[in-house]
């Protein structure tokens, strides 16, 4: 039992900071925001840090690194609510390496380290809201190979990646496919979110597709837990940087004649912020630690911190813009672009009621951490 | 980074767990497992039986006679006993004043006092709160004379925990009204058994008497009885307070009685009612919660960095989880939890046997008599120990400055 980081893991946190400090600023953030969302330069200066390829073996080219990892890269990205969406890296990293032939990953590890591809998860689909096992979907195979027809919602930065991990039926079954952008009977229509970010609707009709796994259920449910794991880290990040924020707001502002975190009735709402804070940062490492865990005891655990972090997310950010007033709900200033992060990040993976019936029905007779 | 005990602490878990399964007597742990009245003897049997393993002052360094076990090993000896349905230590004794002693009191008192309190024969009470003083503790009204070589002590404590079993209490008095209410405070040792002392127990809502007040009428004490120097006793109640920081939050506890809740939900039919479940279920993530946060702050401790600044949160989390978790239990019940029928939270309750089929407990399950006793009692931890409100001045001092 140790929670303390390894030298290695401080330095690639120092690393990351660094970027974001110098390299990732709000002004560039503003822009990338006006343009659309996403900015292919910024996600390649990620990848030359090597983050691109965290999740992927040294010898298909990456860093070969693990969850404890993720999480410090994650949590650093989260404190300056960067756009490009590196989970969706980490998924589509985790899910071919642990799913994928050994001549799909060697076709496709190496340019995802790298940066020069982005996949990302297209799993979306309206009538599945949040849940993983219902899926319209359909894959057919012929001769000339798996062709996929579908509509997938919500995909992050689709219309700007270069392939699509896809969840289909076959008799009934999810199996997960690779569907690159720009083959035939794909479309894509791009639009940004409230986080800032870009996501996009993707039509498949009959598009050609590469099959990466029958056991597909299975694998979307690991690929969202590893999605679950770094969101969680995100949020740790986005909440540490609110909380300072605000903290220095309060220092800072007067009313009446004195700093406004003289008033008790504050003073108090920030130790409530303080305690989900740490509440948060606590059930992130948890599932960090959990995410190589037998898929029944992942999920249980994964879900229990994804409730924890939706319940905090949501105190802390609206917490955050109550405790600076009218300044909190403006455009220009920086804590309401923390505040919609969080908002969106409670919803990305399931949210916080969605995952409270996750840890109800999933519920054992023994209690605690390692139960 | 590593959620898993070494092998080590693996062992020396197993090895406690065994140990707590030959020595800890049935009849205790089926109270503690059933929330049934507990008495001094099952208190002080617990104690004596620690004692004599030297694992009652289980927190002690080993010059005075402690394990001297880290605070990894102290967290999985407090789990072990817990889970198996040990009573908690009655903490006055060995948690509180012995590391006082230990720290500040003189080789004299370190023999006269530490091994009484390392055996359990003898049993401690605390004296800090005074009806006028209670988180506002400073302003304490206890006054303490010198005459030559005996102090005199006359005034009232309050809230004084067991007290009515109690043969010796440390006090905070006072001993100076020049400066800061802080600067006059010093901590002497009292015999409860010395004239003019008189213990009066309190009522609680839950029919109990589990605190007492303390009155002190020219009260003789021995000077040799001070703790350190005169005036300087809020220095070391600070210390006590800093003293066993993760205990607070009892999340051992905490686990062990959310099974139980969940046992309850099964029985009372409501563990397949979404609504009620699903409230489970959120404790079940508080739980989980508490657990990683008394992981970081024990792993912090290990490796002797500084964690002060979440372990301000373990009080309030803790205290807010007993609560609930008893108040869940209650509302399992619903109905069942109201009729108030004392001999059924003693053990061995067989019911009325004049009123036939009508004798048992309503509704058939006894487990179900002490739920409400217990949320009832429960509230007293949100404001114990530092309110929770004063929980969260302190907590804002970290953020805030």
């Amino acid at each position: 039992m140790d929670f303390d980081f390894s030298d290695d893991q401080e330095q690639l946190r120092d690393a990351v900071r660094k970027w974001v400090d110098k390299g990732y600023d709000f002004e560039r953030r503003r822009k990338t925001v006006a343009a659309g969302g996403f900015d292919r330069a910024a996600y390649n200066e990620l990848a030359e840090l090597g983050l691109a390829g965290l999740y992927i073996s040294e010898t298909d080219g990456g860093m070969g690194m693990g969850p404890v990892e993720g999480m410090v890269v994650l949590e650093e990205l989260g404190r300056g609510i960067v756009l490009e969406p590196l989970t969706q890296t980490l998924i589509a990293g985790g899910v071919l390496s642990g799913y994928g032939s050994d001549a799909l990953k060697a076709q496709w590890l190496p340019k995802i380290a790298s940066g020069e591809t982005l996949v990302v998860l297209a799993y979306q689909e309206r009538k599945a809201r949040y849940r993983l096992d219902v899926c319209e979907a359909k894959a057919t195979q012929s001769s000339a190979g798996w062709s996929l027809s579908a509509t997938k919602n919500m995909v992050p930065a689709g219309d700007q990646a270069d392939a699509f991990i896809v969840p289909a039926t076959v008799d009934g079954k999810i199996a997960l496919f690779l569907v690159e952008r720009n083959a035939s009977g794909v479309t894509t229509r791009g639009y940004g979110t409230q986080d800032g970010a870009r996501a996009a609707d993707l039509q498949l009709v009959n598009a050609p597709a590469g099959l990466i796994t029958t056991d597909g259920l299975a694998a979307l449910e690991h690929a969202i837990d590893i999605g679950i794991a770094a969101a969680c880290a995100e949020a740790v990040g986005v909440m540490d940087k609110t909380v300072a924020i605000t903290a220095e707001y309060m220092n800072t502002r007067k009313q009446f004649g004195v700093a406004i975190s003289s008033f008790q009735a504050l003073r108090h709402r920030m130790a409530d912020v303080k305690m989900q804070l740490e509440l948060a940062r606590s059930m992130s490492y948890y599932a960090s630690l959990k995410l190589n865990a037998p898929a029944d005891e992942r999920r249980r655990a994964l879900s229990r911190a994804k409730y924890q972090l939706g319940t905090s997310m949501r105190f802390v950010g609206q917490q955050a813009v109550q405790l600076h007033g009218g300044i909190g709900v403006t455009d220009e200033y920086i804590v309401s672009h923390y505040f919609k992060k969080l908002t969106q990040l409670e919803m990305t993976f399931g949210d916080t009621l969605h995952h409270l019936g996750e840890v109800s029905a999933r519920m054992q007779d023994t209690a605690g951490v390692f139960a | 980074m590593d959620l898993a005990f070494t092998p080590e602490e693996q062992q020396f878990r197993e090895d406690i767990r065994a140990w707590v399964k030959d020595n800890l007597p049935a009849d205790i742990s089926h109270k503690v497992h059933n929330a049934l009245r507990l008495s001094r003897d099952d208190m002080q049997r617990w104690g004596k039986i620690l004692g004599k393993k030297g694992w009652l002052g289980h927190g002690w360094p080993k010059q005075f006679g402690g394990p001297g076990w880290n605070a990894v090993q102290k967290h999985l000896f407090e789990e072990e006993c817990a889970l198996a349905g040990a009573p908690r230590v009655v903490p006055f004794g060995p948690v509180m004043v012995a590391p006082v002693i230990m720290a500040f009191g003189n080789a004299e008192q370190q023999q006269r006092f530490l091994p009484g309190i390392a055996s359990g024969e003898v049993w401690w009470s605390q004296g800090y709160s005074e009806p006028g003083s209670g988180s506002d503790l400073a302003s304490l009204k206890t006054r303490a004379e010198r005459r030559g070589d005996k102090y005199i002590v006359n005034g009232q404590k309050a809230w004084t925990t067991l007290g009515q079993y109690g043969e010796w209490i440390f006090c905070l008095v006072r001993t100076s009204s020049e400066g800061k209410p802080q600067t006059g405070i010093s901590f002497l040792l009292i015999d409860m058994k010395s004239p003019g002392v008189t213990v009066r127990p309190v009522r609680l809502l839950d029919g109990e008497c589990e605190v007492n007040e303390v009155f002190f009428d020219n009260v003789e004490v021995p000077a040799e009885n001070l703790i350190g120097e005169e005036n300087k006793g809020w220095t070391y109640a600070k210390h006590l307070l800093s003293h066993e920081r993760t205990n607070i939050a009892d999340v051992n506890r905490a686990k062990r009685e959310l099974e139980r809740l969940k046992r309850i939900a099964k029985t009372e039919g409501v563990w397949e009612d979404t609504r009620f479940r699903d409230e489970i279920a959120k404790l079940e993530v508080d739980v989980v919660a508490l657990e990683m946060l008394v992981l970081r702050v024990l792993s912090a401790e290990k490796s002797g960095k500084n964690s002060l600044d979440i372990a301000g949160l373990l009080k309030i989390r803790g205290s807010e989880i007993q609560q609930r978790y008893s108040e869940l239990m209650m509302l399992a019940a619903g109905p069942y939890s109201l009729p108030l029928i004392q001999e059924a939270m003693e053990a061995g309750w067989q019911g009325d046997a004049a009123a036939g089929a009508l004798g048992g407990f309503p509704g058939g399950v006894v487990a179900n008599a002490p739920l409400a006793s217990t949320y009832f009692n429960m509230r007293k931890t949100t404001i114990y120990g530092g309110s929770n409100e004063v929980q969260r001045t302190i907590v804002s001092q970290v953020v805030l400055g």
